[in-house]
């Protein structure tokens, strides 16, 4: 046939534009590293920083900026069931999760739950469902903890094979030590709000074995444990605090964000190990035992000039911006300005003349928010931005980049008022008192001290309450308090309680039954795609 | 107290200018054309910029030698828009979300709008004046796309053809946000154009952005295809001189693509005191995104057909094309075609047989396909996250991985069809008429989604080759001349579609999440479930109603408490709050039953022309997600519509309240999910060619045509269009939902045709 050569040659031609071509096949994304970047000691120092700050505290799949990432979403969760803080926005529930089954005013009259569900214990079996998506708030702290976990596996997986320059023995103990650590805080997250969990030891893979909580907070132990023996196994203290310099971006080395030594880490280990014991007990089961356990752990623990882990704003918001934190979410002109509000109960548990509700709290025109949301969230304060002024007087709130230091885990104060409590629950009021003046003194409180004027169990164990629920705010850990001090139990109530009305009306004997469920289930986000397997524990609080 | 009407304050009517200049011609062996448009848009918000595009075409092609011909097409577009709010839906949310009473043109002492008013308002109003005075933004695209043809007719035989283009697109978008923190109102409430401009900008204000921000964006796009294709046609009667009436023509094709982005944004916050200022004199600045991708893809294509005279044809052929989302050494992927028809009207049975004279055309035709949809370029590189921290850099795990193992999607369709041609009339009236009628049926295996792991697994998401869906569907026409006379024309056209599209398959059988671009209401993909199924809670409208697994939505111990509303819905005695399911089910198909068109066009003379298109779409359903917000505050006016509860007819705030509120605030719920089925008069218009009247020296053509577009709209849809989506734009999960979209627009044009 005439035409083909034509044929020949158009195969030829494609043959050639073939091979040509080839090339452009070979691609490989340009631009991200791939986690072969893990196999160098650059890139898993590198990645011991995100793997932490971002996979561990920032970055989910669903999220919301009304309530952000886990500083200011799971951590202000905590703080609104511990009724620190009200919401009205009903984004992933806000205004219902700590909203009161009732509140008794003065008057008399009752106000209930106005919400559908009216019980907080109903609103958590709505809330979990895996359709809700990013609207369960339930989803959060879970996720970013397993998010925690599953960097800290894979740093772990990837230290034995990488090869270190120089003292590579203390580079390694940092490393281990670092991702231990956030295993055990990780852990001791989800069993102290988690019903059951899950023990993973392997980085982008999980196991349907679903433990208690009481296994998690174990496993949370054993982590420490291990974070502790690998610290200690740096040969150079050195090296071991360089390389955590190099992980800890250097803006949070400041104040006390600086690289932990081995020894400040497990004094930050024992106060954890102290936490995880005092909140998952409710006050009225801890026997003295518990009570010895936790001032051994304390007495060992958090000392005033040791450095912790803490979390800092900068000016670009590189990782995080004021609005990411409980503080940044709350502070307004106006009461009840922000998407937080600061609550009458945490308001009333200054005492008079406490400098540091002069500096932080500033009373307006009352924030009297729609009576259709909520029947606690009214509020005449707001909390001040930088404080008022008065100078050497903590301030709660500050929205300068990097001014704010949260303390991520422990700190000083939690481990002196732990301290504090289980001497004062043990016979030794005087001591614990003397720490609480401490502590008041610390923070520039102008109150005179309480230690050796006779006070009786219940006015220490006020006193303790009061200043913990002060000292203690907006960290994400308020809510273990109201716990174990069986304050949220639906059969009891507060009493006592300063509350507004939707009208504006004060009353300072308020009743306040909160009714909230002490442990949640695992979230349906979990059980759908990782259903039980046989032999698990029960993943739903039966209460 | 003033009543403001917002809608007034914000809207205005807007003008467009479209003007187009066409030169061509032809000589000998060359022909050209040359086209200048040029349109201007305003927009309907007053102070949200406007819109322009200009076009210019050069299309020339030239015969180099016998059958050798070279055509270059080139085109350049320059667009330029600078409005705020391109979709308007942020700024109807905020005035849809306030209370009347509010003047969002008062301006303070200092000459200031406030961004807020007070949640007395409605706590997601906002002042868009305030969002528009201190946020400017500028987008300028370039479009340039270049295309070679070469054309060579060697012989009757054998046809070559090669043709290469090149669209290079580039964009530039460069937002600016002024200093607010002059302003008392920002400060107060702490709100900043940052937070409601509906433009992404990367600096946060609660970092002191508020005090300035210069965002630019750099995106281009080039996109290269080269074809060779060899025609190679053979006329067995003709060519091989053989008895019979078979014709072949075989296609073998070589086929080329490449596209490569390049994306750049940066920004700079905190602006000095002084002005003017740039980028550069910004207190901070940062590189928020700098990414390139490149997607190669190449392979052959061959095709066989055979025509058997004018009774019956068939074709066969398959493509077969490497991908570099597989990577160099991965094999092509090879997907197979084919179609036939028949003709049985062509036989000499039928041209004798009586009913000819009336049905003179049937035609049966089929046709099959497979083709596979490649992952996006990177889909199966997993790689790690990056950030700037300080002086500091870290990498993470991405809450979305990607996937080495993941394969091409495979679409496959079946299409089966038919056509008649009939002469019905002898005279004027109904001369003739053409029917079609297509049925279709589509499966897409191993499609590709971002779907939900457990979150234990410490990522989100995996992009997973994680469903099997179907459509089936049907498609008819019939095309009618009504009239023709000497005078007079007048065509008639119905079309008519049908589709179903369900999930078919989801891998574990799991129940995955699909978020909606619209707001707050999420989809569920579900085996057996509808494309697009939106969840939600029902609202029962009998006391002892059933959900569909056979159970109570309410307790029958607690059904006493309840009882129906003069409005249909259950609602309880005490709170008269209406209730809704404790879970969350399938809220009914939104997509629309059938689909039709009805188009007429009359002409008398070629002087006169008239046409007119009404569109009719039954069954479908709409989210109302606009109306659900404007229930939070009481800002809808069906508060105002009594309801009678358990004996007393009152305006129950408590019941619309309460549909916005029970059991989750903002919920998805059947109360707002709607009929959206609808009637629109889709176009109307009128045109006169003066030249047809009058003798005009020089002008060949001067038409002035009159048209309008969505005149009429006839719904049971309570909000203002039932023809938006607020969804991901060509999804097709993704959109019944209607969040604040803003409604298709009636418009007048006024046209003017010139020729010369």
């Amino acid at each position: 046939m005439s035409f083909k050569k034509y044929i020949y040659g158009f195969a030829l031609a494609g043959t050639l534009l073939g091979a040509g071509c080839k090339k452009d096949l070979a691609v490989s994304n340009p631009n991200n590293p791939t986690p072969d970047a893990l196999n160098s000691e650059s890139g898993i120092v590198t990645f011991a920083t995100g793997g932490v700050y971002i996979t561990g505290f920032r970055s989910l799949k669903y999220s919301d900026g009304v309530y952000g990432p886990f500083f200011s979403g799971a951590m202000g969760f905590h703080e609104l069931m511990a009724d620190v803080i009200g919401a009205d926005a009903a984004n992933a529930f806000l205004n219902q999760m700590g909203c009161p089954n009732s509140v008794t005013f003065d008057n008399g009259t009752t106000v209930l739950n106005p919400n559908s569900p009216n019980t907080q214990y109903a609103l958590v079996r709505s809330s979990n469902q895996n359709a809700n998506a990013g609207s369960n708030f339930l989803y959060y702290e879970w996720s970013f903890m397993y998010n925690l976990i599953g960097a800290a596996n894979l740093m772990l997986d990837k230290v034995e094979t990488v090869s270190f320059s120089g003292d590579a023995a203390s580079k390694k103990a940092a490393i281990k030590a670092w991702a231990y650590w956030w295993k055990g805080y990780a852990y001791s997250r989800i069993g102290s709000i988690y019903y059951a969990g899950l023990i993973n030891n392997s980085a982008f893979a999980t196991n349907a074995n679903y433990v208690t909580k009481e296994k998690i907070i174990e496993e949370a132990g054993a982590n420490l444990d291990k974070a502790v023996t690998a610290a200690k196994s740096a040969t150079s203290a050195g090296v071991f605090a360089e390389t955590l310099g190099k992980i800890i971006p250097s803006y949070f080395q400041t104040g006390k964000g600086a690289p932990v030594t081995a020894a400040m880490l497990e004094r930050n280990v024992n106060s954890l190990k102290a936490r995880n014991i005092l909140v998952n007990k409710t006050t009225a089961t801890m026997t003295a035992t518990d009570w010895n356990a936790v001032l051994t752990l304390a007495n060992n623990g958090i000392n005033s000039s040791d450095n912790i882990f803490t979390a800092r704003t900068d000016a670009r918001g590189d990782l995080y911006t004021s609005g990411q934190l409980v503080m940044g979410r709350t502070y307004s002109s106006l009461a009840g300005g922000s998407t937080y509000k600061i609550s009458e109960r945490w308001a009333q548990e200054f005492k008079a003349g406490d400098k540091r509700k002069e500096q932080n709290l500033k009373q307006t025109t009352p924030y009297l928010g729609q009576a259709d949301r909520g029947n606690a969230h009214f509020t005449r304060w707001a909390l001040v931005d930088g404080g008022t002024g008065l100078s050497g007087v903590a301030v709660y709130a500050k929205s300068t980049p990097g001014a704010y230091e949260l303390h991520v885990a422990v700190d000083y104060e939690e481990n002196e008022l732990m301290k504090a409590e289980a001497l004062i629950n043990t016979g030794k009021i005087d001591e614990g008192l003397a720490i609480i003046d401490a502590i008041r003194t610390l923070q520039g409180a102008g109150l005179a001290a309480v230690s050796g004027t006779g006070l009786s169990l219940a006015q220490a164990k006020e006193e303790l309450r009061s200043e913990r629920r002060i000292v203690c705010a907006f960290r994400g850990i308020s809510f273990y308090d109201a716990r174990r001090w069986g304050v949220i139990d639906p059969a009891t109530s507060r009493t006592g309680a300063v509350a507004l009305t939707n009208t504006g009306v004060v009353s300072t004997n308020a009743t306040i039954k909160y009714g909230y469920l002490d442990y949640w289930d695992v979230p349906d986000n979990e059980l759908t795609y990782n259903p039980p397997a046989a032999g698990s524990a029960p993943v739903k609080n039966p209460k | 107290m003033l009543w403001y009407d917002h809608y007034k304050m914000f809207f205005k009517k807007a003008n467009s200018f479209n003007n187009s200049i066409n030169i061509n011609g032809a000589k000998e062996k060359m022909d050209f054309a040359f086209i200048l448009s040029d349109s201007r848009q305003q927009t309907v918000f007053k102070n949200n910029g406007d819109f322009s595009r200009t076009n210019l075409t050069a299309n020339i092609g030239v015969e180099l030698a016998k059958g050798l011909k070279f055509r270059s097409i080139t085109q350049i577009v320059r667009t330029n828009d600078t409005q705020l709010d391109p979709t308007g839906r942020n700024m109807f949310y905020a005035i849809n979300n306030a209370r009347p009473f509010a003047n969002f043109e008062q301006r303070d002492a200092k000459g200031m709008y406030s961004p807020y008013f007070g949640d007395a308002v409605g706590v997601n109003h906002y002042n868009f004046n305030f969002i528009t005075e201190n946020a400017k933004v500028k987008d300028l695209t370039i479009d340039v796309l270049q295309s070679f043809n070469l054309n060579y007719r060697v012989n009757r035989f054998v046809e070559l053809d090669a043709k290469y283009g090149i669209n290079r697109s580039s964009y530039n978008s460069r937002y600016e946000i002024v200093d607010q923190t002059a302003n008392e109102g920002a400060e107060f409430w702490q709100y900043w154009a940052e937070f409601y401009s509906p433009r992404t900008s990367f600096g946060s204000p609660t970092t002191g952005s508020e005090s300035g921000e210069i965002n630019e964006r750099n995106f281009v796009n080039t996109f290269q295809n080269f074809t060779a294709n060899a025609t190679i046609k053979l006329d067995f009667e003709k060519d091989l001189k053989l008895k019979i009436p078979l014709k072949s023509a075989t296609l073998v094709g070589w086929d080329y693509r490449k596209r490569e982005t390049t994306d750049f944004w940066s920004y700079g916050v905190n602006s000095p005191d002084f002005t003017p200022y740039r980028a550069v004199n910004m207190a901070e600045y940062k590189i928020a995104t700098d990414a390139t991708t490149q997607f190669a893809t190449y392979g052959v294509l061959v095709n066989q057909h055979f025509d058997w005279g004018e009774l019956a044809g068939a074709s066969a052929g398959f493509r077969s094309d490497y991908s570099s989302a597989f990577g160099q050494g991965s094999k092509p992927f090879t997907f197979p075609r084919g179609d036939l028809y028949i003709r049985p009207s062509s036989l000499g049975i039928w041209q004798n047989a009586k009913f000819s004279n009336v049905l003179n055309e049937w035609k049966i035709r089929a046709a099959y396909g497979e083709a596979g949809i490649q992952p996006g370029a990177y889909d199966r590189f997993p790689i790690l996250g990056t950030a700037t921290v300080g002086s500091q850099t870290a990498l993470s795990t991405p809450t979305s991985n990607a996937n080495p193992d993941l394969q091409v999607e495979v679409a496959k369709e079946l299409e089966i069809g038919t056509d008649f041609g009939l002469t019905i009339g002898k005279n004027k009236w109904f001369s003739n008429a053409s029917i079609a009628f297509t049925y279709w049926a589509r499966t897409s295996e191993n499609v590709i989604d971002r779907v939900d792991v457990a979150p234990s697994i410490g990522i989100g998401r995996q992009l997973t080759n994680s469903m099997t869906l179907k459509s089936n569907g049907v498609q008819a026409s019939l095309n009618l001349n009504v009239f023709r006379s000497k005078d007079w024309n007048w065509d008639f056209t119905a079309n008519f579609s049908k589709q179903k599209s369900w999930v078919d398959k989801v891998l574990n059988d799991a129940q995955l999440i699909k978020l909606s671009s619209a707001g707050s209401t999420s989809y569920i993909i579900k085996a057996g479930d509808k494309i697009g199924q939106i969840y939600g809670y029902i609202f029962p409208t009998a006391v002892n109603q059933l959900d569909p697994n056979g159970v109570p939505y309410i307790d029958p111990a607690a059904q006493k408490d309840y009882t129906v509303a003069s409005n249909g819905y259950v609602v309880n005695k005490t709170t008269r709050q209406p209730f809704a399911s404790a879970k969350q089910y399938a809220l009914g198909d939104p997509n629309p039953k059938f689909n039709m068109a009805f188009i007429n066009s009359v002409s008398y003379k070629g002087i006169v022309t008239f046409g007119m298109q009404w569109d009719w779409v039954s069954g479908s359903k709409l989210y109302n997600q606009t109306k659900e917000w404007m229930y939070r505050d009481g800002i809808h006016a069906d508060y105002a519509i009594p309801v009678n509860i358990d004996g007393q007819t009152e305006a129950w705030s408590s019941f619309y309240r309460g549909a916005y509120a029970v059991r989750q605030a903002n919920g998805t719920k059947s109360y707002f999910m709607e009929d959206a089925s609808f009637w629109r008069l889709r176009n109307i218009s009128v045109g006169v060619d003066f030249t047809k009247i009058f003798t005009l020296k020089g002008f060949t053509k001067l038409q002035l045509v009159l048209s309008g577009r969505n005149l009429i709209t006839k719904t049971k849809y309570t909000g203002m269009d039932p023809e938006v989506s607020s969804g991901t734009s060509n999804s097709a999960w993704d959109r019944a939902v209607d969040n604040n979209t803003i409604p298709n627009i009636k418009s007048y044009q006024v046209g003017l045709n010139i020729g010369f």
